[in-house]
């Protein structure tokens, strides 16, 4: 739904928020050590993380009494299913070339 | 190789087998790349009219677009004809050159005889972790007009799935 969509590029349509993916891009983390990365509230880092949870773009499981955020693969892995069709494509358009032109030159 | 968590699958695989020997292979798929590469595929700000490879270590990857200008879009990394070849994919999540190697992902593409002729194209498109971490920049990708915009697309399709 495009509903979807806009709520997903509006998460990430804050610095702080691009700032938090980009942290948990290199690893999960727990909200204490994240927010300790950032010169805002622990609230408010909190509060962009439930914006970013709703999106869909980070998860969290909980680990004793703390919450360890991390990337959601699903935000991640649109880029890899754009990659894999691209190249289900070029390489089709690739093995057509190859094929065609497969007599033409050859010792 | 070391892949950093958290993101579970950060490489594309793709394996095809084409009629042709390993040296008609690579010289197509690097030599004559302009002859199949999607014409809808670069990062030019006018339609691109070629696309070419440079066959050697450290070799530029790029489009020749209508307005005259060159885009870069990634460099050769390992050369070693006709067995394999690995170029840096600079193409950051804004969709301009990323000069970062450290944040661009790479295409790793090994060929391989097989009987009767035909050779077997592996190709890994690997890192993809390197540009996840610019994640934040796909908002600006939503504006690009660029041929790109059908990642966008699929971009919205996956969330939708996702949703």
């Amino acid at each position: 739904m495009d509903t979807y969509r806009e709520t997903q590029f509006q998460a990430l349509g804050d610095a702080t928020r691009q700032r938090i993916v980009e942290q948990l891009a290199d690893g999960p983390l727990p909200v204490g050590k994240l927010a300790a990365k950032f010169t805002v509230s622990r609230p408010a880092i909190s509060q962009h993380l439930r914006v970013l949870e709703r999106a869909d773009l980070v998860e969290h499981r909980t680990s004793g009494t703390r919450r360890v955020y991390q990337l959601n693969p699903r935000g991640i892995l649109s880029l890899r299913d754009y990659i894999d069709g691209f190249w289900t494509r070029a390489l089709d358009g690739f093995k057509k070339k190859v094929e065609e032109v497969s007599e033409e030159g050859e010792l | 190789m070391t892949i950093r968590e958290p993101v579970s699958d950060t490489t594309v695989r793709k394996s095809i087998t084409v009629k042709a020997t390993p040296d008609k292979t690579f010289r197509v798929f690097t030599k004559e790349i302009d002859t199949w590469w999607p014409r809808t595929h670069h990062i030019g700000k006018s339609p691109m009219t070629k696309a070419v490879l440079e066959g050697k270590m450290g070799g530029r990857c790029y489009s020749e677009q209508e307005d005259g200008t060159e885009c870069d879009w990634g460099s050769i990394l390992v050369w070693d004809p006709p067995r394999q070849f690995v170029m840096a994919w600079q193409i950051n999540t804004s969709w301009q050159f990323e000069p970062d190697l450290a944040k661009s992902s790479e295409v790793y593409v090994r060929f391989t005889p097989e009987a009767d002729g035909f050779t077997r194209v592996d190709l890994e498109h690997r890192h993809l972790e390197r540009i996840g971490e610019n994640i934040g920049a796909f908002r600006s990708a939503l504006d690009s007009p660029g041929g790109w915009s059908g990642l966008l697309a699929l971009f919205g399709a996956r969330a939708e799935q996702a949703g």
